[in-house]
């Protein structure tokens, strides 16, 4: 706490304080202690406000956040058929406008049993919804189909097997372009489309992982292939959305990906899907047909398990894409160059760091104020008035004083009549001075001074004469009854 | 947690490099000494079980020390160590004066006593503001401390002016003696009051023989006289804005304080009572004398806590309060200070009304500097200004002068030092003129 700022109050405030306790004490021990209680009440705040507004804006701004963010699990999220914000009616509307048909299926066992031709694009605005059990048919369908993903979790990337990790969010979507890291972005697609809000969820390889995938958008969306088929996984959701379609390349990335066959699977799911209905040697089979299904679809080359061989055969990294499929956040070399030890050290130095912060920032009491009394300077008025002489150049009422006090001591001391006249007067002086009457006159009556250099000189030439003639305070005082000597009550 | 912790964790982690897992040991070092300060800190005395009090010196003269202790009882069951700090107001210059301040250690159930000397700077009331204790454990590890636990002895120190003048109480007193005559016999009969009749002697002012006693008896009688006893004196501090100017190291208030306890010293000893008013815009203090033994006590008592005020004063206020409680002739002595401005608007106009029932004196402190000013030969621009400036409020004081004796006031200015001895002077002789 600065307390030199604060001076000027305590400066006037400190006489009342004393002056109270002096005149009634019991009041100011009566009021000392919800004064007391007061001031602790305005410390508290002191740290309260500043955090409590931080930690409000921090909630308004979450709460915003989160009612604006579309939520990949509410009904009607990125569904063909709504026309809301969320929906994806418009994206339709435009594949249908490019000679895409679009099949919507609100089951993944549907969709999956229906999409046995080749040659088609399934997508998943909420991969999230799918069952688990559907995850490792979801990510091939059928050879040379492509599927594209929306913002999958990492749950769904394993259940999926594909080798992508999520790695870091954004706090929302940007528009970023194509190759925005310096990867160049070999999905024609994206090329075309240039700049779209695709940046929010970014992926890689997990490390360790090398795999033949294409990175766009920073990591925003990337493409991976499995067997025939292809799997796009897009961070972002807004390309999609009809409130965002229209904006910047959105429209041609999304019609791009979708488009590429002239068939789109489109598995707009309304929840978290069921389990599949029935068992099938005692374990679960999601490819088991259910009472009502008009068809099968039993493909024995997508059992479980033959992902896994043909996902390490994958693992074999193709010369030269090495640089290309790099961990974009690879390990801080810094972090080799010392032995662990050093690092342990200069955290428990640390650790020890806090400790004398802990230590030291416990004061022992608060500082004690002291109730400054007031403080007038001795003949302030005075020498402001000298300075604004000063500052007016107030060259002749200054030296008319002068003259008349040098008067006064002259006629006072030495018996000069005081009705004297000027020549009468001057005449006296140079008398018992030995200077020149005319001199004397002239220091005496004559004209203003017009510079501070004269009004200097005169100041001191009055002084001298007022030695002079032995009437100087200094050496003999007659003035000092003045000042000092009381003057009797005689008067009367 | 103290430094001792961190001195102790700050040590551990120079082993780190001879650890065979570095952040194990980071984690063990760490919890070890986390867990010490813990064990230390619920060993450590409760602050909250120790009684404190106070006692000693209630009133000091400024420039004397005084000694105020503290008293801890330690009513827990361990024993506390603890460093006391026991926080004054900066200017009642307190400091611990035991062995091994400010650190102490009292055992269960014992009382210590922790005395502290005063040497305050300055005059009035000065507190005791707050008493922390923190006490540590065994370890030296942890530390409890809590605000107002113990709860703070209240305790105020009232510093008494210093009343540098009592010195020429003495002097006085004994021209007060000779006016009263009871020392050398040439004093007697300067009086105004009748005493009494007796024989002529040789030596006598035959203008104070009586001759119609004469008449009656064969011999020659002389009338005796003695001053006047039992008269009043009322003491007026002005504590208006004028009053805080300083002259030299003390504000003005602090010199009109000493003069008006010099007086009624004086006063009170030739038998005259004396009350002491204290005012600016509103009375601050009021005095009626009472018992002469106790007076003097009760003045410096009273004034100590007085402070000057940064207000105008109000001498209609002053001047209304002096004729309601004086009905009888007193002297008023109004301690103020010569300035046209304040005097002149404020004083003059209620004068005539004060002076007709009551005889007044003004004391005032006047500057040294403006006495500096018009003594020394000017050297600079700034110099030949500043002293026509004061030249030109020398003259307007002689006015102010002028004004009031011509209301037969009697005018008291002098440098701070000589006002006391002056206004005494002042009242000896209007005593022996018989005048009061």
């Amino acid at each position: 706490m600065s307390a030199v700022p604060d001076a000027p109050v305590p400066d006037v405030s400190a006489p009342d304080d004393d002056r109270r306790s002096g005149a009634d004490a019991s009041t100011s021990v009566r009021s000392a202690a919800p004064v007391v209680a007061g001031r602790r009440r305005r410390r508290w705040h002191r740290i309260a406000i500043p955090l409590g507004a931080v930690a409000v804006l921090l909630a308004v701004t979450g709460i915003t956040q989160a009612i604006d963010q579309p939520s990949p699990g509410s009904a009607g999220f990125l569904s063909p058929v709504n026309a809301d914000d969320e929906g994806g009616s418009r994206l339709a509307d435009r594949l249908r406008a490019e000679g895409v048909a679009v099949e919507r299926f609100t089951s993944t066992r549907q969709a999956l049993i229906q999409a046995t031709s080749r040659g088609f694009t399934l997508f998943v605005p909420s991969p999230g919804l799918v069952h688990p059990l559907y995850l490792p048919y979801l990510a091939e369908p059928a050879d040379r189909a492509r599927v594209v993903l929306v913002d999958p979790p990492q749950r769904v990337l394993d259940g999926a097997e594909l080798p992508l990790a999520a790695t870091g969010r954004r706090w929302a979507a940007g528009a970023v372009d194509a190759d925005a890291d310096g990867r160049p972005c070999p999905l024609p697609e994206a090329a075309r489309a240039g700049p779209a809000a695709a940046l929010l969820q970014r992926y890689a390889n997990p490390p360790g992982l090398d795999n033949r995938t294409d990175y766009c958008y920073s990591g925003g969306l990337v493409r991976t292939e499995r067997r025939d088929s292809e799997v796009v996984v897009i961070g972002a959701s807004d390309p999609f959305r009809n409130d965002r379609i229209a904006e910047r390349g959105n429209a041609v990335l999304a019609t791009g990906l979708l488009g590429s066959h002239d068939r789109v699977v489109w598995l707009d799911l309304a929840g978290p899907e069921p389990p599949p209905p029935y068992h099938r040697n005692g374990e679960l089979d999601p490819w088991t047909s259910m009472p009502d299904d008009s068809g099968t679809y039993d493909d024995g080359e997508s059992q479980e398990g033959n992902g896994t061989p043909e996902y390490d055969g994958r693992q074999q990294p193709a010369p030269g894409q090495d640089e290309q499929a790099a961990p974009p956040e690879p390990r801080n070399p810094l972090w080799d160059a010392f032995p662990p030890w050093f690092w342990a050290l200069l955290a428990q130095l640390a650790l020890a760091l806090l400790l004398v912060v802990l230590w030291r920032a416990r004061r022992l009491g608060p500082p004690v104020a002291e109730p400054l009394p007031v403080t007038v300077p001795s003949a302030e008025t005075v020498l402001g008035r000298g300075r604004l002489y000063q500052r007016a150049r107030a060259y002749g009422p200054a030296a008319e004083t002068l003259r008349a006090a040098a008067l006064h001591r002259l006629t006072q001391s030495r018996g000069v009549p005081p009705d004297a006249g000027p020549d009468e007067l001057a005449a006296a002086v140079a008398a018992r001075t030995g200077r020149g009457a005319a001199e004397v006159h002239d220091l005496l009556y004559g004209p203003a001074p017009e510079t501070n250099q004269e009004l200097l000189d005169l100041a001191r030439a009055l002084d001298d004469l007022a030695a002079a003639s032995g009437t100087s305070l200094g050496t003999s005082p007659p003035d000092q009854p003045r000042h000092d000597r009381p003057s009797e009550g005689d008067a009367r | 947690m103290t430094g001792r912790a961190a001195i102790l964790l700050g040590a551990g982690a120079l082993t780190l490099p001879l650890w065979p897992a570095p952040w194990l040991g980071v984690l063990v070092m760490s919890g070890v000494v986390l867990a010490l300060t813990v064990l230390d800190w619920l060993l450590a005395a409760p602050p909250g079980e120790v009684g404190a009090s106070r006692d000693g010196d209630r009133a000091v003269r400024l420039g004397d020390t005084a000694t105020v202790s503290v008293h801890l009882h330690n009513t827990s069951v361990r024993p506390l160590r603890a460093l006391v700090r026991d926080a004054w107001v900066p200017s009642a210059g307190a400091r611990f004066d035991f062995p091994g301040a400010p650190t102490v250690r009292v055992e269960p159930g014992d009382r210590v006593e922790l005395p502290s000397r005063l040497t305050p700077t300055r005059r009035g009331d000065r507190p005791a503001v707050r008493l922390t204790l923190r006490s540590y454990g065994p370890l030296g590890l942890a530390f409890r401390q809590r605000a107002e636990r113990p709860s703070t002895p209240p305790w105020t120190l009232r510093v008494l002016p210093r009343f540098e003048s009592r010195r020429h109480l003495p002097e006085k007193l004994a021209r007060l003696r000779i006016i009263d005559g009871t020392e050398v016999a040439r004093g007697r009969g300067q009086g105004t009051e009748f005493d009494t009749l007796r024989e002529y002697v040789v030596g006598d002012d035959v203008r104070s023989v009586d001759w119609r006693a004469s008449a009656r008896r064969a011999d020659v009688l002389v009338r005796t006289w003695r001053p006047e006893r039992d008269r009043r004196v009322v003491c007026v501090l002005d504590t208006g804005r004028t009053s805080a100017v300083r002259v030299g190291d003390e504000p003005r208030l602090d010199a009109a304080i000493d003069a008006a306890l010099l007086l009624a010293a004086l006063a009170s000893r030739a038998g005259d009572r004396v009350d002491l008013l204290a005012v600016d815009n509103a009375v601050r203090v009021a005095l009626t004398g009472g018992a002469q033994s106790t007076l003097l006590a009760r003045l410096v008592d009273t004034l100590a806590p007085l402070q000057p005020a940064l207000v105008e004063t109000d001498f209609e206020l002053i001047a209304g309060e002096i004729l309601r409680r004086e009905r009888r002739r007193s002297v008023v002595v109004l301690f103020t200070a010569l300035e046209p401005g304040a005097l002149g608007e404020g004083l003059l106009p209620v004068l005539p009304r004060l002076a007709t029932r009551h005889r007044v004196i003004v004391a005032s402190v006047h500057d040294p500097v403006l006495t500096d000013l018009t003594t020394r030969p000017p050297e600079t621009v700034q110099d030949a200004y500043a002293v026509s400036a004061a030249w030109r409020a020398l003259g307007d004081r002689d006015r102010v002068r002028a004004a009031l004796a011509r209301h037969g006031v009697t005018v008291v200015d002098a440098p701070a030092d000589r006002l006391a001895p002056m206004v005494t002077d002042t009242y000896l002789r209007l005593k022996a003129l018989g005048q009061l």
